[in-house]
């Protein structure tokens, strides 16, 4: 639990300048009430007179108390958007081949949800610590060692045992928030499917019993909240009595500045179980194993882009039956290729060999003749670009999903793309050309022209090797024609390889390959 | 313009509303509150006894007593202040969420899911502060000081008047303050939802944001969403800040000005020490209430998401088509026309046809010519702009739909769950046979077989672990398993090789034995399938 949170504290190092500038504030803001509140009481006790020090501080505490904010609370955002964006990193290094078994539902809770738990930890925890670390001695003078021993527990100890007192209810309400959000996404959706079979009673009530579990976490976390804040008042109580019993009136009023600065930290020790675990699933999402990891000491890039599969073996899961048993397949430096075979026989998997999204078992996959597996991932998926089944289309305009594959592309260039896709006269017919916003996964638009805008980005791209899987799926059969033939112009000097299942007689190509029983076999071109 | 001072109407109509429910809700917790702050008076009154000397074991009995008092009554009121913004919290998601189920998926074509989502959930969260803080709080902030009031004007009545007056300047300021934080209030909810809704679609397509060697850029672009979310939120607080340092400087001024009336004055020293102590007491209810004044504009910005939602559809009358399925289903197009989106042609243009009971239908033409649109009306997620749409010779009724159809569409949505579950989401009644022959005649067994767990291996987003044409298959035996008499079919093998292609629509052939059948797709197989073929461009009859 610790040690995720001290990994924590590590990542907010960039931000360490605000982070310190934050705590010596409301240190020097705590110090000014503190005196404030003893020259009061020192006046009061007619041990001194009024001091003019009385007015500075007066006005001192006020600025500092809203300096105080100001500062502890940018240095915290800082630090919170320096984890979402680390978080964003780790995750896109081992995320090649998709989100797998994790839920986006529930990566968005862990990026926005539990990255915001983790702002107590400054603020209601390690700040206040540290004010509590000055005043044991200022209280300990002021009303002697038995108030100083109830102050230090207090401020050190009843945290402390709060913190263990709440770690499962922390745990489980971190869980229930990401349950009730993959609820309502899914039901959300999936609304036609709801439409479509009636399932609006039913989706609701799994929204309600998803909900009733969160509810029933925050009651219980909440309960501990304020059990340790009662605790904790009580604990007050015992000392400002003994103060009292002394008859020191400077010692009375030093308790009841020194407990109202802690007076938050057991209820924040109690919140400290669910900062613990929101911390562990940031660092779970983060520290997923990385498929295929990149060589310590990266081979230099080859020249040539020639792609040869040498005796590979490969399975998706160890328990899975293998998709190639000694394949080898050799795809020359600007060959058409294609590859055939019925769906599910693993023509994806090749390509998924390719990227280095997936590693083979047995045998070595050459680029330019250098075995990818001595190669930066990065370097080796420049060099191709990828038309996948699951190709993302991103809620944003037709030209930002464009630029993705080429930023620095030239409308001219962007328009060559869509024309070469068979999508251009759509876009030009549309309002906002260009602008024109796609929707969720392209949802604004029909199957088939998803499919063609993600082919136009393909197309963009400046990858000398270019891998299509089912390039033409959702295309009826006219465009279907000539975007082949297109094709057949506009990818000159680069290697092609169409993944197929078959072939409309239009494509120019060097070779053909058919996939079957593991193996890749040369078929009549 | 007029929108947004719409949307700002609306939100400040539905948090009224919701304000009069709420106030009903805290009337328990400002009874312990007022309580609470009696027995801070009283306790006060023994501690200023014991600083003038009388430590006697009375006063020390009632100190140890009120203290008690005060922490039971402080963690009764911590509970039922839980309790009240659950149950508003409860009420208020089961009634965005039937509004939006009702809505329907017209609604994803102009609306992120995500976003949707974050109504559901976060805004809900966010008005939860209204319910449990602000409004016991702002009730509190008068009752409070006034009776801390009562107090003093019993001792001193001219610290009474110092403490009014000190008292007064408080809502002055924090109105003055809280002007400009609604305003930027706004803002910083819509750079949430911004950034919420860039994270879920980044993190969906994530593949293709590291295939493209893009992520590094992404990453950049996530930091600076981040930072504008930092920026605003700040400038709430800003306000905020102010508003609580202005009533620092009112305490002060009270503390002060009481402090030196007894200096000079001269009073005993009990009743002074009493009326010092109870400064802070007086101010706090304010302070109290200015804490939870962010839970009230946190409110105002989720109440115009809030509001924003669609109303509930007017109830339609029910029909009864109980002996349609003897009967079979026929259905009549007469000149439908609908647009998607004003800017943009035509989706229906005038098209009219007629489907005989039992009859196979399969609309041909190019993407885009609108057979999906056909089938989304037909599903009822849409209506005609114009033009009628007739089933067994009645207007049709989405209610009776949903009950009449089965469906299968270009991308099925798989939920969390197992594949059984799935299969079972389109007849929840359905026994384990039930689904295992559905499962069977729609050749997901065939897949299953393979996996770790068979039909009970869990399947994840959008369906990792399926391919399309596995994910489609789930969808055939749902349709299987529902037995309806009309199945509408969507491109249902447009990304099937042509073996599976062969497969499944032999598999369709069976489902669609004494259905009406209306199937969308420019599949060579699919139209050598059978049934009558109609070419649609354009939106009409080719």
């Amino acid at each position: 639990m610790t040690g995720d949170l001290l990994r924590i504290l590590g990542l907010w190092r960039r931000q360490g300048g605000w982070l310190l500038a934050g705590a010596i504030v409301s240190l020097a803001a705590l110090a000014s009430a503190v005196s404030l509140m003893a020259y009061g009481a020192m006046a009061l006790a007619g041990i001194v007179g009024v001091p003019p020090i009385l007015r500075v501080l007066g006005s001192g505490r006020v600025i500092l108390r809203y300096a105080e904010r100001m500062v502890t609370h940018t240095a915290m955002f800082r630090a919170l958007s320096d984890v979402r964006v680390w978080l964003f990193r780790r995750l896109a290094v081992g995320s090649a081949g998709g989100l797998g078994f994790r839920r986006a539902g529930d990566l968005l809770t862990r990026l926005v949800g539990d990255v915001e738990a983790l702002d107590g930890l400054y603020l209601r925890i390690l700040v206040p610590l540290a004010g509590a670390l000055l005043l044991v001695p200022v209280v300990t003078w002021g009303a002697g060692v038995v108030v100083g021993g109830l102050f230090a527990l207090a401020a050190f100890v009843l945290p402390g045992l709060a913190a263990r007192a709440s770690r499962d209810a922390g745990d489980t309400l971190a869980r229930a928030a990401g349950g009730l959000r993959i609820a309502a996404l899914d039901a959300l959706t999936g609304l036609r499917e709801v439409r479509a079979f009636a399932a609006e009673s039913r989706m609701l009530a799994l929204v309600q019993a998803r909900e009733a579990t969160l509810l029933g976490a925050q009651r219980a976390l909440a309960g501990r909240i304020a059990l340790a804040g009662a605790v904790a008042f009580l604990c007050g109580q015992a000392a400002l009595l003994a103060a009292l019993s002394r008859g020191e009136i400077v010692g009375v009023f030093l308790v009841v500045a020194g407990f109202e600065a802690i007076g938050g930290l057991s209820r924040a020790g109690a919140l400290l179980g669910h900062a613990a675990a929101a911390a562990h699933r940031v660092l779970e999402a983060a520290d997923a194993p990385i498929p295929v990891p990149d060589p310590a000491s990266p081979a230099p890039m080859p020249a040539g882009t020639s792609l040869r599969f040498e005796g590979i073996g490969f399975r998706w899961l160890p328990d899975r039956p293998p998709v190639f048993d000694g394949l080898s397949l050799d795809i020359p430096q600007g060959a058409r290729v294609a590859l055939l075979g019925p769906s599910g026989i693993g023509k994806s998997s090749l390509a998924a060999l390719a990227l280095k999204v997936a590693a083979p078992d047995s045998g070595r996959v050459l680029l330019g003749e250098v075995d990818i597996a001595t190669l930066p991932s990065a370097e080796v998926r420049a060099r191709i670009g990828w038309l996948s089944q699951a190709t993302h289309l991103f809620d944003d305009t037709i030209r930002t999903n464009l630029l993705l594959a080429r930023p620095d592309a030239t409308d001219a260039e962007l328009w060559d793309a869509l024309e070469a896709a068979r999508i251009a006269d759509v876009v030009r017919g549309l309002p906002e050309g260009l602008e024109t916003w796609v929707g969720v996964g392209g949802a604004r638009f029909s199957g088939g022209q998803g499919r063609r805008l993600a082919l136009a980005r393909a197309l963009l791209s400046r990858a000398p090797i270019l891998i299509l899987d089912e390039p033409c799926a959702g295309l009826d059969a006219e465009t279907e024609r000539a975007f082949l033939t297109t094709l057949n112009d506009t990818a000159e000097g680069r290697t092609v390889v169409l993944i197929t299942h078959r072939l409309v007689g239009v494509e120019r190509l060097d070779r053909i390959f058919r996939l079957s029983g593991g193996k890749a076999v040369a078929a009549a071109g | 313009m007029s929108s947004a001072a719409h949307a700002k109407t609306a939100a400040r109509a539905w948090i009224g509303a919701e304000q009069r429910v709420g106030f009903r809700a805290a009337r328990a917790i400002l009874a312990l509150n007022l309580l609470g702050t009696v027995f801070s008076v009283g306790q006060i009154f023994v501690v200023a006894r014991m600083l003038s000397g009388q430590f006697t074991a009375l006063l020390v009995a009632a100190f140890v007593a009120l203290a008690f008092g005060r922490a039971g009554l402080a963690y009764a009121t911590e509970r039922l202040a839980f309790g009240v913004g659950a149950a508003a919290r409860r009420r208020l998601r089961t009634d965005i969420m039937t509004r939006l189920l009702a809505a329907g998926p017209a609604l994803l074509r102009t609306r992120h899911s995500a976003e949707l989502t974050a109504i559901v959930v976060d805004r809900v969260e966010a008005v939860d502060g209204l319910f449990s803080r602000y409004i016991p709080a702002s009730v509190f902030a008068i009752g409070g000081p006034a009776l801390v009031l009562i107090a003093v004007v019993w001792f001193d009545r001219w610290s009474a008047l110092v403490l009014l007056g000190c008292g007064l300047l408080v809502p002055v300021a924090m109105a003055a303050a809280g002007i400009g934080a609604a305003a930027a209030t706004r803002g910083q909810f819509l750079a949430m939802e911004r950034l919420q809704t860039r994270f879920l679609d980044r993190i969906r397509g994530i593949a293709t944001i590291v295939l493209y060697g893009r992520s590094e850029d992404e990453a950049q672009r996530l930091a600076e969403a981040a930072d504008e979310l930092r920026v605003r939120t700040m400038r709430v607080l800003r306000v905020a800040f102010l508003s609580s340092a202005a009533l620092d400087l009112a305490a002060a001024l009270a503390l002060v000005s009481v402090a030196i009336h007894f200096f000079a004055g001269g009073g005993d020293l009990p009743t002074g020490l009493f009326v010092l102590l109870l400064v802070p007491e007086f101010f706090a209810p304010l302070r109290a209430f200015s804490a939870a004044y962010q839970d009230r504009l946190h409110a105002t910005g989720a109440a115009e998401a809030l509001a924003d939602v669609p109303p509930m559809p007017r109830p339609t009358p029910p029909v009864d088509f109980s002996t349609v399925a003897a009967q079979g289903i026929e259905v009549v197009f007469e000149d439908v026309r609908f647009r998607w989106d004003p800017t943009r042609g035509p989706a229906l243009d005038g098209l009219s046809f007629h489907v005989m009971p039992g009859e196979m239908l399969v609309l041909a033409g190019p993407s885009g010519a609108g057979k999906s649109t056909i089938i989304e009306m037909l599903l009822g997620f849409i209506r005609p702009d114009s033009g009628r749409i007739v089933i067994n010779g009645a207007d049709i009724v989405p209610q009776a739909l949903s009950r009449l159809t089965a469906w299968i569409g270009q991308r099925p949505v798989l939920f969390a769950g197992t594949i059984r579950d799935n299969i079972r989401f389109a007849r929840p009644e359905a026994t384990d046979a039930d689904i295992d022959a559905a499962a069977a005649a729609a050749r997901v067994t065939d897949f299953a077989a393979d996996l770790p767990a068979g039909l009970d291996t869990p399947v994840g987003e959008g369906g990792f672990g399926l391919s399309g044409g596995q994910a489609q298959r789930v969808a055939i035996a749902r349709a299987f398993l529902k037995d309806a008499p009309l199945l509408l079919l969507d491109e249902p093998t447009a990304h099937l090789d042509p073996s599976t292609e062969a497969d499944v629509l032999e598999s369709l052939k069976r489902l669609a034995v004494g259905r009406t059948t209306i199937m969308a797709s420019h599949s060579a197989a699919a139209h050598a399938f059978g049934g009558r073929r109609l070419d649609i461009r354009e939106g009409r009859v080719a």
